[in-house]
Parts: C-alpha cells; structure tokens; sequence
C-alpha cells in the first residue's frame, strides 16, 4: 500500500491532507475511488489532474506609456478557478475585462459613450451581458486582482482596457482550452541520500517504492523530508503526433526524460521560483515518463505540467506554482520606455529623427497627453498620437543612430507621411503634388516661436505668404476625451486655387458636420495602429482620397480619435 | 645587502618624481558640478555678456552659466533652450545667440527677457542630412567678416550621400549659404587664429592617418574626396578638382591637386590623441600664460588639451604640437577662452569612450601663474629647426646635441581607414647653438623631409635652475621647408 495520500479530497483543504495521512484506515476507501477512475479515458484522467490543481494564477502587467498589456493570450482550463492580478505600470487607468467568445468588444465599449455620465459611476465598465468578468479601474501604479470560474465551454474570449480611447490597442485572448491527458500507472520510487546534483539512480537501490493512486506528481512523504531522490514513472499517452512542451519546476533539483530523452532539467539546489521548459515531437500513442527528483535540505516541491498538440497547458503534479500562468503567450515589446520625456504643464520639444517625420521631424508633447510631429522638410504636421511623448535612450545612449517611433499609441497620420501643406490645383481631384524628400518646392522654413506657456508656432513661407502654424490641446488623454485644435495663419497674397490638405485616406466619411479618415494600417517601429482620426474645420471638402480646405487667412482644424465622441 | 640598494633606488626614483614637475603646478583643471536633471554632455561653449557661459549639448540643451569664471561652488545653470538636434556650434551676437544644430544654423532669441529663449529663427537649413547619425555639423563663432562657419561630416567615413556632406560652408549675415572648402571627414571643432584664420579639427580614418588640424582657406580640397561629387551644386568652387591618388603621399598629392591644403599639424595618433575636437586660440593678452596667440586644441579620446604653435611657410600653415594638459574628467568636446584666460572645456564619451573615464563633463583650466619650463616656438629653418624657450636655458646642455633626438615620419594618404606611421627618416642633429640670451636654440639637421612630421625629442635640455622641460617632445608638421 503506498503510503501518498491523494488528491480528490484535499482539494478545497490541503489541511485535510496532513490529517489523512495520520488515519490510514481511509486510505483503502480513497484508493478504491481511484482505481474507479483509472479505468476511465484519457479524458477522465486528465480531469483528475485538472481538478486537482490549485486555482491558475495569471499575472498580466500594462506597459507604461504604450497602452498594452504584456500579455496577448493566456489559456484557462474549463471550469478552472482563475486568479488575475492586473499590475498596473503606466500612467493612466486601465482595468482588464473579459468578454464573453464572439463579443465585437469595441462595439459594446462604445455604447458607453452614449451615456459617458453613466459609464463614468461604473468606472467604465460596459454594461453588457458579454462581461464574463473584471478587474476594478487599476489607478496609475496600483493593482487589482479577480478571482473568477473559467468558462466551461472552449473557446477564444477577448480581453481589454474599457477606458475611453484605450480599448483598440489594450485587447488580448483568453483561451478556454481543452486540458491534456494525465500521466497513467505512476509509480515511485524514493531513494536516501546527500546529494547537491541530481544522482544516477540507476545505480542505487531504492529505499521504497509505490503506485500513486491519483496519478499526480507529488511529494507528501510523511517520513522523508531531507535528503532524499524520487524517480516517477508513467506511461504518458500523446493524443496525436506532435511537438510538446514540458514545463518542470523543483526545489531543488528535476531532470524528465520522455522514452529515455532528456527534455528537460533544472540540476543542483534551487528554489522552485524557476520554471523551464523543454520541447520533445511524440508520435500518436503510448510513452515511457520518467521525473528524476532530488531534495537536498529546506523546503522541498515538484512540479511538472505539459501542453501542445491541440491541449491547452495541463498540469502533471498535484502541486502548481502559484505564478504558473499556463500557456501564456507575452506581447511583443521592447520592455517599455528607457528614457522618456515627460511633459509636465509646459509642452516639450525634441528635434531628432523621428520614425515617419523624416529627417528634420520636430516632436511636441503637449499637457493634456497629446504629442505630434512635425516636419521641417515638408513644413507640416506628419503625425499625431496620444499618451507617452518620446523615449530618447535611442538618441541618448550610445552614438544615437536611427529614428524613434512614438512612446505612447494611437497613432495617425493625417496625410499619410511626410507631403507640402499647400498646393495650387487645378481642380479639387487633381493629384497632389509629390514630395521632395530633402525640402518642399517653394516652401521656406522659417523656425519657430514659443509663446509665453512654451506653446511653439511653426513658422514659413509658401510662395511669399508667410504662414503660422500652431496647435493646442483641449481635454486631457488621462480623463478620457481629449482634441488636437490646429490654428493656421497665412499672410500675404494667398494664390488662386490654393488648397491646404487636411486628411488622405482610403475612405473619408461625413459624419457629425465633420469627418471620419481612415488609411488602413501604419506600421511604426514595429508598431501597428489604426491610421485614422477625425477632423472638422470650415470649408473642408473631399476631393478623390484628399480632404481639402481653401486656403484662407485663418484656418481652424479640429482633430480627434474615432474612439472618442468629441463635439466639434 | 641587495635589498638595501634596491630600496634605495626606489627612494631614489620616488623622491625624484615628487620634485619634478607637474602640469597640476601650472594649469589647475576645476570640474564644476551640473544640474543633476540632465547629462551636460557639452558640445559647444560660448561666451555671454555679463560673465555668462552659453553650454550647448549633445542632448540638444543650451544652458546658461552664471559664476562660472569665479568660485565653482557658486556655479548657477539655467536652461535656455532644449529640445535642439545636438547643439555643436554656439555664437554670441548683438543680444542672440545663434545655434549650429544638425540640419540648420538658428537665432535664439529671449524676447521676454526670463533667461529663455522663445524664437527659434532658421537662418540657413541648406545643407542635406540622410538620416544617419554620423552626420554631424560643426558651427562656428563670427569670423572678422560677420559669417558663421559649419563643417558638416560624410555620411559615415567614405561617402557623402546628401548635399554637402564633407564640405565647409559659410552662413552669410542674410542666410545665404557659401560652400567653401570641400574635402572635409570627420569634423569635431572649428576655430579661429588671433589673425582671425579658420581652422578645423578632423578626425583618423580614410584619408586621415591621424587627426588633424586643417586651414580652411575658401575654394581649398581639404583631402577627402568623399564629398567631392557636390562641386557641380558650388559653382563658385569652380571645377571638381582631380581625386587624390589612392596609397600616396600628402606632399605629392598637392603637386597634382592644386586645391589640396595640407594638414596644418597631424596630431600624431596613439601619442597626442585619437580624437581632435575643439579649437581655441589664446587672445588673453598673458593671462593664460606665455603661449599668447597660440592654439589649444582638445581630444576627445584622450580627455586632453594640446598647444599648437603655428607659422606660415611658402603660403602654408604648418604647426608644432606639443602636449598641454591632460587629466580632464570626460571625452572632450566643447571650448572656449575666456579674455580672462579662462579656458572653458566640456565634453561626453558617449559613442566613443574617453580615457577622462567620466560620461561627461564641464570644467575650467586657470594658469596658476607659474610659468612651465616649455618649448614656447618651434619654427621651422632651411636645414633644422628653432627652439625658442619660455625660461632661460642652461647653455651646455641645450647647446648639446646629444641632448636632442629627431625623428622624420608620415602616413601613407590612402582611402583606407587610418594607418601607421611609415618611411621613417632618422636624422643626425648635427648642431645646437644656444642664442646669447640663452632664451633659444638653433637646431641643424643633417636632412629635413618635406611633408614629414618631424618629431623631436629635448629631454636633455635643462632650464638655467636645472629643471627638465615638462613636455620634453614636439611633433612638426613640415609641409614646407623655408627658404631661410
């Protein structure tokens, strides 16, 4: 009779565990129920793992200043108990919400702007029946954390941010999964001794040896403690010919073969803090499993779990890691800003090469959470986006080659790159004239002036009209809606038929005495954003793919985000 | 017994360096202390009316000093402008200062008088930049005709790949951009003579076996022809002079290539330093020391100031080097003398370390009043050279020849990167007169090499007290022989 006690029972009380193993007449009982089980499927099997492990654990953090999550998907198992700390790094609120599979998420993030007011006492939080679960709002460098049950039907269910504006780039996907198969016929064998390393059990005698009856790796010995080894074997069925991955943990040390390969080892004394993971293809069918283990002295724990082919990321060893997240897959980021430029209640400049600006790009990050740059080779706005302003360890550590993106997300570029302001057409559908890549033809840059909030105003001239070009801020980012106002003065003798170009996009769309521009994808850095705003200004027209405004003495733009309801 | 003996060598040697003389004991080095927001990595240093230092940074700040020229703890910064794209030229003028920054030279103005500037006026943004880092520009202060000077570097080491890369340009008053002198590399500083002359620090690598200080006359090919493609876009350049002969020589080169100026003073590599930046000339009238009018130029690499005494041979600028002052706290490259006698220097190791060891730095150089016992001239001669002294010399060692040790080398002029120092000459020193004022010494050499460097070594000659030289080596660049 081995003396493990097993899983079922202790589930909701490890005490319950130390109990039993001081009342060995239940022992028969539990066995029984186990013997039970063995005789099910593979599937039966895997439940019993399943169920057995601890609530899943998983940790998911907000980059500052670049309106992500660092994780893209994480996998649950059905029904499992899931525990989710959002850490909150950045600046700004975010919450985590999870929508039930098929939600169109910004579609029911929108509503809330029908009622801002309301939407604002619920923290944002949609009021939807496709809510499955959330976090509260995570104010600035502070955490929440949610306990909740997993669906119990697999399947893809979306995750994002439901503040105002955050929602198009804080998405990700929690993945329901079905749950592997179990380790089948497990039997122990404990060996005596000191070790630092991981010893060649073959060639030692085993002190004792077992079934155990729950199929878990486990490490309740009532009598060893200290200076000891374990060598599991199992059979392990792989569903279908493919690659897995194991994933071990041991304090202190663990080597797993599959059929006599090693796949992978964590040797010599450690903490259980370190998880690794190991690959191995398996055809469909039977495998011999084998988990060496060794406990030198202090705390002792083994864990071992597996995933791949089509199964979500299932754990072998009745013990699991309070921070083992499964099958998390991390989004792809540089591990946020280095050196960022705050703008507090001055706007900041930073003259540098700025991805998209070309090479003379001029950024401003204004109060309020809005940047934007702008060329001195085009004499124009090339781009606009909202939370961080720049990070400058590209142009400030080292020699300082290459151009920086944006810090912060959402993204536009009203004209979709670097182009002239001004240009005189023939008729509104006239192509717009191409640029010039080192200087526009006819323009002359002029500088800039600051005013007496450090506001700039760009300043040059296009054929002899001297223009002003100056831009504020209304709203702020952090309290949700926030606009881009462009104020551009000409002086002089305008020519005929003068246009200024306002937007460029694949579909221009009236709405709301305004428009709505979109041009697809822009990739920056590595980075994709949805190229499109809206924009109002008096007088502006579409002409083919261009939005145009005659050029007059004064000219007033508006610019906004679609995510945002902004009263023009 | 043997132990003895060698612990009293070592007394011996160790006291006799504590009597020696140390730079310390001339030059005082002051590192000040800067606003810990920020990395003052100076690029630039100008001088403001009222006292005031202007800082420009590699980070793209201008900050102005207060209390720089006094007591160092009473040092006061405020930040003038940011946000510039590196700040590698500042000029004071009529209550503006005026910025060379990557892409154009600007007017700063403060119009509201709170000691920041609020106008950013482009004054010239003609000159092409590709994208790439290692195009830097250089400006200058006003030359005497009221024009701003901006060298701009290749595109990297061999190629111009936009406007002007590798070329000097003149800002005149209006804005009007000149191209000036073409041939230009690496440019790390820009500085005038106590005649007003413009030179330029340009940096080892192709075409350069060491870094150099050049002469830029206008309408001159300074030897790199990486830039030499733009001469159709500077018709007052005239025709595109030929390319120089790859693996040649300087001095024949300029037989071919009429525009070609040579080097000014190679500033030898691995000894004087790796990395010439700033150029200042000393115009404190004494206050400074006894090299008035002499050039101080800085190296990056090698954290130090170098002291350049310059002549004109046959219509050519040619320069003796001799090492000044080491021990500053970072790579240098900002600087500027004071008409107090107050050299200003600062500078970064970022990109390109710097024995200093220090990211960066802002310090000061004071003459403590003491005069070193140093070569003051060196002049070249048909058949040798002229020492002149800044103390009295003691006649029979400086009058010995053995005294001396010369040695005559150059660098292949070659495309590839750098290079060692080849066709060594070793000369005979065949005589040593000490003038009756025992203040200098005429050297004879039994072969001078036109176009060498022309290293010499005194460390025999004793001052009248018995004091060594405290620089006992000089490097000639003898681009011309003089005819008496």
């Amino acid at each position: 009779m081995p003396n493990f006690s097993n899983g079922l029972h202790k589930l909701s009380n490890p005490h319950v565990l130390s109990r039993s193993l001081t009342k060995p007449k239940l022992l028969p009982m539990i066995f029984t129920c186990f013997t039970m089980l063995q005789k099910y499927s593979l599937f039966a099997a895997a439940l019993l793992a399943i169920s057995a492990a601890q609530a899943q654990t998983i940790n998911i953090r907000t980059i500052a200043a670049q309106m992500k999550y660092d994780v893209e998907e994480f996998t649950v198992i059905p029904g499992a108990e899931v525990k989710l700390i959002l850490e909150n790094g950045d600046d700004l609120p975010h919450n985590l919400v999870i929508f039930d599979a098929g939600t169109d998420v910004l579609a029911v993030v929108s509503k809330n702007m029908e009622k801002p007011e309301e939407a604002l006492k619920r923290d944002w939080l949609p009021d939807s029946p496709a809510v499955l679960a959330h976090t509260k709002m995570a104010g600035p460098k502070t955490r929440e954390e949610v306990v909740f049950k997993a669906p119990t039907k697999a399947g893809l269910y979306p995750f994002a941010c439901t503040f105002p504006g955050h929602t198009q780039s804080m998405q990700g996907k929690m993945k329901v999964g079905t749950p592997g198969p179990g380790l089948t016929g497990l039997k122990f064998a404990v060996y005596n001794g000191e070790w630092s390393k991981l010893p060649d059990f073959a060639t030692l005698k085993p002190h004792r040896e077992g079934d155990i009856a729950d199929n878990l790796v486990q490490l309740k010995f009532d009598d060893y403690k200290n200076q000891f080894g374990v060598v599991y074997t199992s059979k392990l069925n792989a569903p279908r010919d493919a690659e897995y991955v194991f994933s071990i943990g041991a304090d202190d040390g663990a080597r797993l073969l599959v059929d006599g390969n090693k796949v992978v080892e964590l040797d010599g004394s450690h903490s259980v803090a370190e998880i690794k993971d190991g690959k191995i293809a398996l055809k469909t069918g039977e495998h011999d499993f084998r988990l060496e283990y060794f406990q030198g002295t202090g705390e002792a724990q083994i864990f071992v779990a597996w995933r791949g082919g089509d199964f979500a990321a299932t754990p072998l060893s009745k013990w699991v890691p309070p921070t083992w997240g499964g099958d998390v897959k991390k989004a792809k980021t540089d591990g946020g800003a280095k050196m960022p430029l705050i703008v507090g209640n001055e706007p900041v400049i930073y003259r540098n090469f700025i991805s998209g600006a070309g090479n003379r790009g001029i950024g401003v990050g204004y109060p309020g959470g809005v940047n934007l740059a702008w060329s001195a080779e085009q004499l124009n706005l090339v781009m606009v986006w909202r939370g961080g302003f720049i990070d400058t360890a590209r142009h400030w550590v080292d020699r300082g080659g290459g151009a920086q993106g944006p810090l912060g997300y959402d993204v536009f570029q009203p004209v979709s790159g670097l182009s002239q302001p001004f240009a005189v057409l023939a008729s509104t559908d006239e192509e717009w004239p191409r640029t010039n890549k080192q200087w526009a033809d006819g323009y002359k840059w002029k500088g800039y002036k600051l005013d007496a909030k450090r506001y700039p105003t760009f300043l040059y001239e296009w054929e002899g009209v001297k223009v002003s070009d100056r831009y504020d801020v209304v709203g702020d980012t952090a309290k949700g809606e926030v606009k881009l106002i462009r104020t551009l003065k000409l002086d002089g003798k305008i020519p005929a038929n003068a246009y200024l170009r306002l937007g460029f996009g694949a579909s221009i769309t009236p709405e709301g005495g305004g428009f709505l521009v979109s041009n697809g994808r822009l990739s920056l850095d590595k980075r994709d954003f949805q190229n499109a705003f809206r924009i109002a200004a008096d007088g502006a027209q579409i002409g083919g793919k261009n939005l145009l405004i005659p050029a007059r003495a004064e000219m007033k733009i508006t610019y906004a985000w679609p995510t945002d309801t902004v009263k023009h | 017994m043997k132990t003895l003996s060698i612990i009293s060598v070592l007394f011996l040697t160790t006291s006799l360096a504590f009597a020696a003389d140390k730079e310390s004991d001339f030059y005082k080095i002051t590192t000040f202390e800067t606003p810990k927001e920020t990395a003052m990595e100076v690029s630039s240093i100008e001088l403001l009316p009222g006292d005031k230092l202007a800082l420009g940074t590699r980070r793209g700040e201008i900050w102005t000093v207060s209390n720089a020229k006094g007591d160092p703890s009473q040092v006061k910064y405020q930040l003038f402008a940011s946000g510039q794209h590196e700040v590698m030229g500042l000029a004071w003028k009529d209550g503006a200062l005026y910025e060379t920054n990557r892409y154009e030279v600007a007017k700063l103005t403060d119009d509201d008088g709170d000691g920041r500037a609020d106008t950013f006026a482009t004054m010239s943004d003609q000159w092409g930049v590709s994208g790439d880092y290692h195009e830097y520009a250089f400006g200058s202060r006003f030359d005497k005709n009221g024009d701003l000077w901006v060298v701009l570097c290749l595109t990297g080491s061999f190629s111009s790949n936009i406007d002007f890369r590798g070329w000097a340009m003149r800002i005149k008053p209006d804005g009007t951009m000149v191209p000036t002198c073409s041939g230009i590399r690496s440019p790390a500083g820009l500085g005038f003579d106590a005649d007003g002359e413009v030179y330029y620090a340009d940096n080892q690598g192709p075409w350069h076996g060491a870094s150099t200080v050049q002469h830029l006359i206008p309408g001159s090919f300074q030897g790199h022809p990486g830039g030499n493609k733009w001469y159709p876009k500077a018709p007052n350049m005239g025709q595109r002079p030929p390319d120089p002969k790859d693996n040649s020589r300087m001095v024949t080169e300029r037989e071919r290539i009429k525009e070609l100026v040579p080097p000014v003073a190679y500033m030898v590599h691995g000894k004087i330093g790796n990395s010439t930046s700033f150029i200042c000339c000393d115009l404190s009238k004494g206050k400074f020391g006894p090299f008035q009018k002499q050039l101080f130029v800085a190296d990056q690499s090698f954290s130090n100031v170098s002291r350049l005494f310059v002549e004109e041979v046959n219509g050519i600028k040619q320069a003796a080097v001799f090492p000044f002052l080491s021990g500053f706290k970072s790579g240098l490259i900002g600087g500027r003398m004071s008409e107090e006698g107050q050299l200003f220097a600062g500078g970064s190791d970022r990109g390109w370390g710097a024995k200093g060891g220090k990211p960066f730095c802002f310090e000061r150089v004071d003459w403590t009043g003491k005069v070193p016992f140093e070569v003051h001239e060196m002049r070249a001669k048909p058949d040798g050279f002229e020492l002149t002294f800044t103390e009295p010399v003691d006649p029979t060692s400086a009058g010995d020849v053995a005294s001396y040790k010369g040695r005559e080398f150059t660098y292949s002029y070659r495309a590839q990167y750098g290079g060692p120092e080849i066709a060594d000459v070793i000369p005979k020193i065949t005589s040593a007169v000490v003038a009756p004022d025992n203040k200098s010494v005429r050297l004879t050499f039994d072969v001078l090499t036109k176009g060498h460097i022309h290293e010499l070594h005194f460390d025999g000659v004793k001052s009248a007290d018995g004091k060594p030289v405290l620089h006992p080596i000089a490097y000639y660049t003898l681009n011309e022989i003089p005819a008496k």
